[in-house]
């Protein structure tokens, strides 16, 4: 509050004068407004960046739902691309550097690829039963039978980078809490694998090496029970008759009469089967091998196999056609010992079995195992963790959610639950809540009718 | 016209007036602007609350763009639409069912009965349930299942080395108690259906195994029933609503532990009940923010408030990371790996690395995606490790899925043992008896 003269000069008027409002003169005019604008955007700037600090620039250009979502789809789009890309390389086909450095025009045949390859899984033991036993009897704290029961270990697994197509692992976590409760009902261990052991017997053959180590290893496992991960466990009453194995090394499920008649490729099924841990399995073990390297060894392998197996596709050599070949090839050196189980599905296809689980459960009750209420359900050829299936994928999942539901709700019978139907993850409660639970539990027969 | 009345010099003097009043309240808003942007402004928030809120507001609604990735989901039952109870009134009180107070001679009753089945696997080791648990739904993030896949082959290969038995869970037993809340009724169903557990390990779903090795020291609990990773002063003094954990926690199966669930539960449904108990909770509690009642604050109240009751058979664990907060232990792997050893299970080497916030099966978490998914997979590693080591093996780096050999394959497996001793340890020894 100034006193006003003469020689004021106030910002926007150059003379002291005072001018009439009607007569101010253009270049003031202009003026002033070019000041009142600088004025504005410097608050603007400021304002800009105190708000930039406090919430952060980002969230100011539109912080909708789509641009949020997009940007987490993005991140998440991102780290999935980085962790494929620190995947396995493409295994040296060993054979490679010697095929090309071959000047002469040859023609390998299988016997000679497998020479020079020269793949073994491991140094030769000769005396693993002898081994076994010195330490079993030093270690009476590792028994090798709990209650009476041959100690199992169920081995399942699969690959450690995410699914190609996310509901993959969905399914993946489902398999595997449905192996948990079939365990942990039967007081069976599992050992669960993410791990490539070694590149040249990848994809379906890396089951050998994993079998092999964790035989070695575990000297007071009996028996090693191999589970595919798209395999699902529907009677959980079950239990496996050891007692019938008592003369055998291998139980796998199969037909006698594809496997020795009609050397059918799948007259037998490696998706779940049981080795015991005894010299007799290494040297399987190694008989088997010897087609599962990758590049030139499995591709040539492959071309004996489809033209020995009925039915057989042309492609690489796969681990159940190896096996079936090397016992009809090997008869008397092996089938003594391998006990082809068809009475109960040690492995039951998908295809037949999952629409009649209803009719299952109003006519039939857990503890079977066979075709009235199948053991294992094996969704072969669904690939649900990849891109390409055999079957369509909604059959597929759908199918694998009616035979998760369907053993679950075995499990879920212990406390009181059910499954609202099939297909739904809902449950609702089938037995009362009582204050005398224990007088419940003893009635409890795992084998019982169940009622939906 | 104004300049008649007024008089020019007076006009100019009121123009520049307003011009300075304009500019000082401007200058005024900015001050305020910055001050609550620094220091908070109470009640009436922060920015990044605002923003939060703001954010939390739209994220009800479903989350298109992942939702239309190719998913095909078993289509619902009409049924499934009208399952959801209706909301219960403050005055009706819950209850988990019915009231038991024999619990601790009904147990004893069947362990006589079933001597296969002992509650005491040797002397000291109890019979421990590992129970956790996931949503039956496939998760919205794409990546969220594969990391809850990684999760429970964690869980699975600690307790196979230690003879843990595992519950993994995915029904919603109680739609009541949906959320964190779930785990009360699990709980409850699985004490009473398995009398020879003698202790249930509840252990949430992002919590993973990070020392193979160490046993959890069973003697030391023999007095009490439950057992937390927390501190004394925190709770009872502080009354902080994190001064304990109920993310990973012991509880033995006992009439004391049907009681306390009891004692917990009522806070817990959906609803009116959930809400105003939060508002009771943030009152009660330091430094917890306002939402509904959540588990952990019900339980540091329900510790407070009736302590005489409780108190001393609760044993709050500080010794050994029973939950690890993952954001002060990710980022020091590798100085661990350098300096210390497995089997300490303590700030060394911690038991658990527990990501509290991360949230990988859903879309928003407290933190960055990339920070939470990456640091899972070096605490995934960093366990994996210790168990690939027993045959052999060694992640490249923490970072890598890819695996090599660390020890070659002999004809006389027998005769190596391997570092950890973890391939036939004291702890996972039987009793030796006749059988």
């Amino acid at each position: 509050m100034g006193h006003e003269g003469v020689g004021f000069k106030s910002g926007s008027t150059r003379s002291g004068l005072p001018t009439t409002r009607s007569r101010v003169p253009r270049g003031r005019q202009i003026q002033k407004t070019f000041n009142n604008v600088k004025i504005t955007v410097l608050c603007g700037f400021v304002t800009l960046l105190v708000l930039r600090g406090t919430i952060g620039v980002g969230n100011l250009t539109g912080s909708t739902l789509e641009s949020e979502d997009q940007r987490v789809v993005e991140d998440i789009d991102r780290i999935l691309r980085e962790i494929r890309t620190d995947s396995e390389p493409e295994p040296q086909d060993p054979l490679s550097s010697l095929y090309f450095a071959n000047s002469t025009a040859h023609n390998w045949t299988y016997a000679e690829a497998v020479e020079a390859v020269n793949y073994s899984l491991g140094p030769k033991i000769s005396d693993w039963d002898q081994q076994r036993q010195v330490w079993l009897s030093q270690n009476p704290n590792f028994p090798n039978r709990l209650l009476g029961k041959h100690r199992i270990l169920l081995v399942t697994g699969s690959p450690p980078n995410p699914c190609d197509n996310a509901i993959g692992d969905h399914y993946l976590l489902k398999s595997t809490k449905n192996k948990i409760d079939y365990c942990r009902l039967h007081g069976i261990e599992i050992v669960y694998n993410m791990a490539h052991l070694d590149k040249e017997l990848a994809g379906y053959w890396a089951k050998l090496p994993l079998i092999r180590k964790l035989m070695l290893s575990h000297p007071e496992i009996e028996w090693i029970w191999w589970m595919d991960s798209d395999a699902f466990f529907t009677d959980m009453a079950f239990e496996l008759p050891l007692e019938k194995y008592k003369n055998h090394n291998l139980i796998i499920h199969g037909y006698p009469d594809l496997l020795f008649e009609q050397h059918s490729w799948i007259a037998l099924n490696t998706g779940s089967f049981l080795f015991r841990n005894c010299q007799w399995s290494l040297d399987l073990l190694d008989a088997w091998a010897p087609m599962g390297p990758k590049g030139i060894v499995r591709e040539l392998a492959g071309k004996i196999l489809t033209a020995n197996l009925k039915g057989r596709p042309a492609f690489e050599a796969d681990d159940q056609s190896a096996l079936i070949y090397l016992l009809t090839s090997q008869q008397d050196k092996w089938m003594s010992k391998v006990y082809v189980e068809n009475s109960y599905y040690l492995h039951g296809f998908w295809a037949g079995l999952v629409d009649k689980y209803e009719e299952m459960i109003e006519q039939n009750h857990p503890g079977l195992g066979d075709e009235r209420w199948p053991f294992v359900t094996h969704f072969v050829g669904c690939k649900p963790c990849g891109s390409y299936g055999d079957y369509p994928v909604e059959r597929c999942l759908n199918s694998m959610e009616r035979a998760f539901n369907f053993g679950d709700n075995q499990v879920l019978r212990l406390y009181g639950f059910a499954h609202k139907g099939l297909v739904s993850p809902k449950i609702k409660r089938v037995q009362d809540q009582t204050s005398d639970p224990l007088q419940v539990k003893e009635k409890l027969d795992m084998a019982a009718r169940i009622t939906m | 016209m104004l300049e008649r009345c007024i008089g020019e010099r007076r006009l100019r003097q009121i123009q520049r007036g307003v011009r300075n009043m304009k500019l000082t309240f401007l200058c005024l808003l900015l001050t305020l602007l910055v001050l609550r942007g620094t220091i908070g402004a109470g009640k009436y928030g922060t920015p990044q609350q605002d923003f939060i809120e703001l954010r939390q507001r739209f994220i009800s609604h479903p989350h298109r763009a992942l939702a239309e990735q190719n998913q095909p989901e078993p289509k619902p039952k009409k049924s499934d639409k009208d399952d959801e109870p209706p909301l219960r009134s403050l005055n009706d009180p819950y209850s988990l069912g019915p009231k038991i107070s024999d619990w601790d001679s009904q147990r004893a009753d069947w362990i006589r009965r079933h001597p296969e089945r002992p509650n005491f696997l040797t002397k000291t080791k109890p019979r421990v349930l590992l129970v956790t648990g996931s949503s039956p739904k496939p998760c919205e993030n794409p990546v969220g299942d594969h990391y809850l896949l990684k999760s429970i082959k964690n869980k699975i290969d600690y307790c196979r080395v230690h003879n843990i038995e595992i519950f993994y869970n995915m029904a919603l037993l109680d739609a009541e108690m949906a959320g964190f809340w779930a785990k009360l009724p699990l709980i409850r169903a699985l004490l009473l259906a398995h009398p020879e557990v003698e202790f249930l390990w509840w252990m949430d779903s992002d919590a993973m195994f990070t020392d193979m090795a160490f046993e959890l020291p069973w003697e030391r609990y023999a007095p009490y029933n439950l057992v937390m990773h927390g501190w004394d002063e925190m709770v009872y003094k502080d009354k902080n609503w994190i001064g304990l954990n109920t993310g990973s926690f012991l509880l033995r199966n006992c009439q004391w532990s049907l009681d306390l669930l009891d004692a917990w539960a009522p806070m817990g449904p959906k609803g009116p009940v959930r809400t105003e108990a939060g508002k009771i909770l943030t009152k009660t509690l330091k430094d917890r923010p306002v939402f509904e009642a959540d588990d952990q604050s019900a339980m540091v109240y329900l510790l407070v408030t009736q302590k005489e009751k409780w108190a001393n058979k609760v044993y709050l664990e500080s010794a050994y990371y029973l939950h690890g907060y993952w954001g002060i232990l990710v980022d020091r792997y590798e100085e661990m790996i350098e300096n210390y050893h497995p089997g300490l299970g303590d700030h060394r080497w911690p038991l658990v690395t527990h990501f509290v916030g991360c949230k990988p099966c859903g879309k928003f978490g407290d933190y960055p995606v990339e920070r939470c998914l990456k640091q899972m997979d070096r605490a995934f590693n960093f366990g994996d490790n210790q168990i690939l080591q027993m045959y052999g093996f060694t992640h490249k780096s923490l970072a890598s899925r890819r695996v090599r050999r660390v020890r070659n394959e002999t004809s006389n497996p027998l005769e190596v043992k391997d570092e950890l001793g973890l391939l036939h340890p004291d702890f996972k020894a039987v009793q030796h008896h006749a059988s």
